[in-house]
Parts: C-alpha cells; structure tokens; sequence
C-alpha cells in the first residue's frame, strides 16, 4: 500500500507538470469550452437579432390584385417594396444577393379570391440565408392577408368563424420546468463530460505508459522492489483521477458558462440551475466513477502495448469515434434507458445522466447501470494487470 | 553474488519479425539464450562481451527479474528471480545507457522517489543522499528540473538512481553507449568503486576497451551462447600475443 501511494504521488506530480495535461484536463474544459459556448450562442444570437430587423427588399408585382397584401408589405418600416422587376428575373436577382425576396401576385387573384377560390401568389426567397427569416417573416405578413380574407368570406356567407374550430384543446403539461429542460440539457452534459473523462485520462496514460517506455524509464522502474501490480495500479489511479478531475471540471466550466450566457431566458436559468443541484450532479458523478476506471484500463492497456508516445496517440485517437457515437446515439429521440441499454457502455451512462437530471430514473434501471458498468471496470482491470504482466508487451520495442 | 545456471531464454518471434529474419529462419520461437552458466563473486567485475543481438541484454534482464529465464536458473544474493523477484530487486542495483529520467521531476524527487520504493527509512536516506549527491556534485543542481540538466548531469542522477540504497549487486548494461568521454570515465570509476566496496559487479559491453580497463573475470556471448567464461588472467593467457578484439574475432569467428 505504501509503495503504491508512493507510485502514485509521483506519477500524479510529474502528470500535472506535463502543460500538454494540464491543458486538455484543466484549461480547455474549464476556459475554453465555456468561451467558445458563450462565443457561438452570442454571435448566433446577434445574427438572428439582425436578421430579424434587417430592411427586406422585396421586388414585388401584383398587377392591381391583392391590395391589401401590397398595402401590408409597403406600410413597413423594415420593408422596402422595389417595383418594376419582371418575375422572370427575381430568381437571379436574389441569387445575386440585389433583392431579398420577390412576390408575384397572379393577374387573376382578385378574380379567384372573390369567386371564392384560391389566389396564386409566388414568392421567392433564398432559404440558405439568415436563418430563413426572410420566408418567415413574409409569410407572417401574407398570413394576416390571408386572415382578413377568410374572415371576409365568412361574414358575406353569415357563418361564424369558430364553425371550424370544433374541437377546444386545453393542454396540461404534467412535465415539469425541471423535467423538460432536464430531458434536453441532460442529453447534452454527458456529450460534453464523457468526451473529456477521455480525454482527460487520454494524455497521462499515453505519457504514463508508452512514454514511460520511449523515455527508458520503465526498465528501471520494474527493477525497483515492486510488483507489476503496485506499478500498474499507482499509474491507473492517476489516470482515473486525471479522468475524474477532466469531467467534474468540464461540468464546472458549463455552470460558468451558463452563468454569464446573458441570452437564457430568467426561467429557463433559473430551471437548469435547480437540475445542476449536488445530489444530481454527484449521482451522475457517481456513475462516471467505473467508466472511468475502464476508459483508464483500455488506455493502459493499448498505451502500454504502444512502442513510444506517438504510436500510442496514433492508436489511441481514432478510439474517440467509438466512444462518442454511443453518446450521440443517446441523443436520438426513441432511445431510451431499459434493462437492454442499461448494459450498454457509454450509452448508458448518457441515458442514465439524461434521467437523472430529468429527476425520472427509475432506482431498478439505476442499479442495472452500476452493475454493468462495476462488471465491465472490474473485467477491464483484471484484463489490463493480465496485459501489463506480459513479457510481450511490456518489451515490445524496448 | 550472482549465480546462473543453465539458463535459456526463448521468446516467440511475430509474423513481423520472421519477415525482418528473412526466409533461412523458420519456425515461431527464438533461443535469445541457451544453456548458459557463469558465477558472478562479490569485490569482482563480471563483463559479458558480445556483439549486439548476441543476448547480452537478455541475460541482464533476467538477472535483473524483469525476464524470467525459460529454462535452468539465476539466484541473486542467495534469492531465486523467479520464486522471490522483489527480494533479488531489494539488493541490486540497474543501469542501462539508454536509461531515462522523469524530465520533469528535479533530481532531489527523482532520488527519494527511488529511495522510497527501495523502502529507505529517512534516517538512512538523508545520509546516504548526502554520501553520494558529494561523491557526485549533484548538490547544485538537486533541485532543478531534469529536462533542464545537460547530458553529463542526468548521467549522475542517473548513477545515483542506482546506487542510492546500497545494493549488494551492481547491474549495468552497456552504461557507456552513447556516452562521451568524460561521461563515460565517470561511469567506469563507479564501477570500479562498486568493486572497492565489494559489491558484485556485471556489466555488459560491446567496447573492447573497457574490457581490459575492468574485467575481472569475462564472458563472451554469440548468438545466445558462452563461447568464453574465464577470469581475464585466463583469457589473456589464451590471447597469446592477439589484442582483445582480435580474440574475440577468432572466437566469434570460430564458434
């Protein structure tokens, strides 16, 4: 025990002098990501802000119809209406970026609309551009247009206008602000910590492991009076602590963030401040705990099987993929935490967090989780003593 | 006292390296070492000569215990590297030319880290620490980071790491590749001093010069096996009037 505290202590010093570590565990989930976050939703926020209040040019032609439509559209402020532009150029000019949208009332709409038929307009606009704001906000004009229009029809027929609207739908919501919100943040927050539990265990195990072989320090380490076991186990705790430490801080860094997002809406703050509450967050904390210690044995195994640094991080990069793609499958609408996904790594610690912060996770489902994940930690570590105690790894390329 | 008796080392050879052999090498396992046998006695230096690939560094690692020998056995101040490995580490002592340092410890942490596995009361330590960071002049630069020092530097951390807990047997392997001058002398007289205080001492080498600088007693492996072991008096004798490296030649040569 003695001798692994003091494998440990030194692993662990000489891991968070590596600036490399450092970085990647400390720097970049606790700054970085919350400035990017802060950054994207503020420039997003500001692009759709001037994009809502942007002047329109709108080329339009209406021939004499649809009076109240052009008088919507040319009464705006935020609408300059640009007459004398042929239907038949509109498309290029808006590809030209010279016009914003185009409306081209039929010659015969006020023919139909009063035969009680439906008036053709076209309008063309470019989708791609300015969150399709253009489109929505012309439509919102053309549909109190068209709102006048039906009213009008059915006071010259004498009908009531709630004719068609028999049904009366009054909805209650039995989710709460905490459940929703949950459900939506809760999918996301394991994207985020799961990503930097490995990452954050990634570089020590690389540097603690093939590094400590490309340097020629391994060599001397197991003539020292240890066994294989001591040395492997004080390297492990520190990548699972490395792990550990990368994701609580990630969670940090997204409570800063969202603490200083001017943009949320007081309610919606106020609803991912409750669900970020300590049960909560030590719960989910609780369950990165055996992923951790797996993602630090399948590192150390492979970082250990690595001739130097760099085959190791060749090896090991592409692994990303495998365990963000259960994370992302989390995400999908359906897929949801059943005695099935309960036994499926990484998915289901996202699927878990997800009802966890929704406050929705059933204590059967919860304890299914744990076993997996203990099992799987277990199996992972026994795997990895194996590996290490192997002549063939450890002297592979030394 | 090191002890080696009939020992042999094969190791399973990957589809890779059968490619590296070429077509001549056929079958899945190698004889790094075989049936070897040589006694190494304390206050004497033990050199195993032989080129590279000959084995050398394999019969070290298993002196050492970080190889258990296939076949036959080693005992190391009277413990068996297989039944008792961490008693046999408890008393020797390793060093390699291509060992590293923790770039990022300072000298001072990298010796008491050391001092700490080797299981050293403070008592001992802070004397022994100061015993050698003299004999060494590491005192001025004990606390500065090693990724700092310049090569001559580590190499006395290194001889430090070494010797810091007083082993009775002394392991180096090959400790002067790729060492200048003046690195290397520092080395060669730690051996010697080893000798002095009647460590046991086994070094390997691909340097004839050393041979004659040092040995005591010599032992050339080729190709995993002894083909001299013999005290140096005996292997001169055996010379005649040819230099060290034309007998080993002629051995190799022979064998």
């Amino acid at each position: 025990m003695n001798r692994f505290a003091t494998i440990f202590r030194k692993e662990f010093t000489d891991t968070i002098r590596d600036r490399r570590t450092l970085f990647v565990m400390i720097v970049f989930p606790l700054l970085l990501v919350p400035a990017l976050m802060i950054i994207v939703t503020n420039m997003q926020m500001s692009s759709m802000k001037k994009a809502e209040e942007k002047t329109l040019r709108v080329a339009l032609v209406a021939r004499g119809n649809a009076a109240g439509l052009v008088a919507g559209l040319t009464g705006r402020p935020d609408i300059r209406v640009v007459e004398g532009i042929p239907a038949d150029s509109m498309e290029a000019m808006i590809a030209r970026d010279s016009i914003d949208a185009g409306v081209v009332v039929a010659a015969d709409f006020d023919a139909h609309v009063a035969d009680m038929k439906s008036g053709t307009i076209r309008l063309f606009y470019k989708s791609s551009d300015d969150f399709d704001m253009v489109k929505r906000r012309l439509s919102d004009i053309i549909a109190v247009y068209e709102k006048t229009i039906v009213t009008g029809r059915f006071a010259r027929l004498r009908i009531d206008a709630g004719i068609v609207t028999p049904l009366s739908i009054e909805e209650h919501d039995v989710a709460s602000m905490k459940e929703r919100i949950g459900k939506t943040v809760g999918g996301m927050l394991p994207y985020l910590f799961v990503i930097f539990c490995f990452m954050g265990s990634m570089y020590p195990a690389i540097d603690l492991a093939a590094g400590e072989k490309e340097r020629g320090t391994m060599e001397t380490l197991l003539t020292a009076p240890v066994t294989r076991f001591q040395i492997l186990l004080g390297k492990f705790a520190v990548v699972v602590v490395t792990g550990l430490l990368s994701a609580v801080v990630s969670i940090v860094g997204i409570f800063l963030a969202v603490r200083q997002a001017s943009t949320i809406p007081p309610a919606v703050f106020n609803a991912v401040m409750a669900i970020l509450d300590v049960q909560s967050v030590l719960l989910v904390l609780s369950l990165l705990v055996p992923l951790t210690v797996f993602f630090a044995a399948f590192l150390l195994s492979v970082s250990i099987f690595a001739k130097s640094y760099k085959e190791a991080q060749s090896m090991i990069s592409p692994l990303m993929i495998v365990i963000i793609l259960p994370v992302l499958i989390g995400l999908f609408p359906g897929v949801a935490l059943d005695s099935v996904t309960a036994l499926i790594p990484v998915l289901n610690v996202s699927l878990a967090t997800k009802e966890i912060i929704a406050g929705t996770i059933k204590p059967g489902l919860l304890v299914e989780v744990y076993a997996s994940l203990f099992v799987l930690a277990g199996a992972s570590l026994f795997g990895c003593a194996r590996w290490f105690g192997r002549e063939e790894t450890i002297f592979r390329g030394v | 006292m090191i002890v080696v008796d009939n020992v042999t080392k094969t190791f399973s050879v990957s589809r890779q390296q059968r490619r590296e052999m070429g077509p001549e090498f056929r079958g899945t396992r190698i004889d790094a070492v075989r049936s070897v046998s040589f006694t190494c006695r304390p206050g004497r230096i033990f050199t195993l000569l032989g080129p590279n690939g000959a084995g050398k560094t394999t019969m070290l690692r298993m002196i050492a215990t970080m190889l258990r020998p296939t076949g036959g056995s080693i005992t190391v101040a009277g413990f068996d590297v297989v039944t008792h490995p961490v008693e046999v580490r408890k008393r020797i002592g390793f060093l390699t030319g291509n060992t590293g340092l923790y770039d990022r410890l300072t000298p001072d942490e990298m010796i008491k880290y050391y001092a700490d596995l080797y299981g050293m009361d403070p008592v001992t330590y802070a004397r022994r620490r100061e015993e050698i960071f003299g004999l060494l002049g590491i005192q001025e630069f004990a606390g500065r980071r090693i990724g700092k020092l310049s090569s001559g530097m580590k190499q006395k951390v290194s001889l430090a790491r070494t010797i810091i807990h007083n082993p009775d047997v002394v392991v180096f392997d090959e400790p002067t590749s790729a060492l200048d001058v003046v690195t290397s002398r520092a080395i060669i007289q730690l051996i010697r001093r080893c000798r002095e205080e009647g460590k046991t001492v086994i070094f390997s080498t691909h340097r004839m010069g050393e041979v004659s600088l040092l040995s005591d007693d010599l032992a050339i492996i080729h190709r995993g096996s002894l083909i001299f072991n013999g005290s140096y008096k005996e292997f001169e004798t055996q010379m005649q009037t040819r230099s060290v490296e034309d007998e080993f030649v002629r051995l190799v040569e022979a064998a």
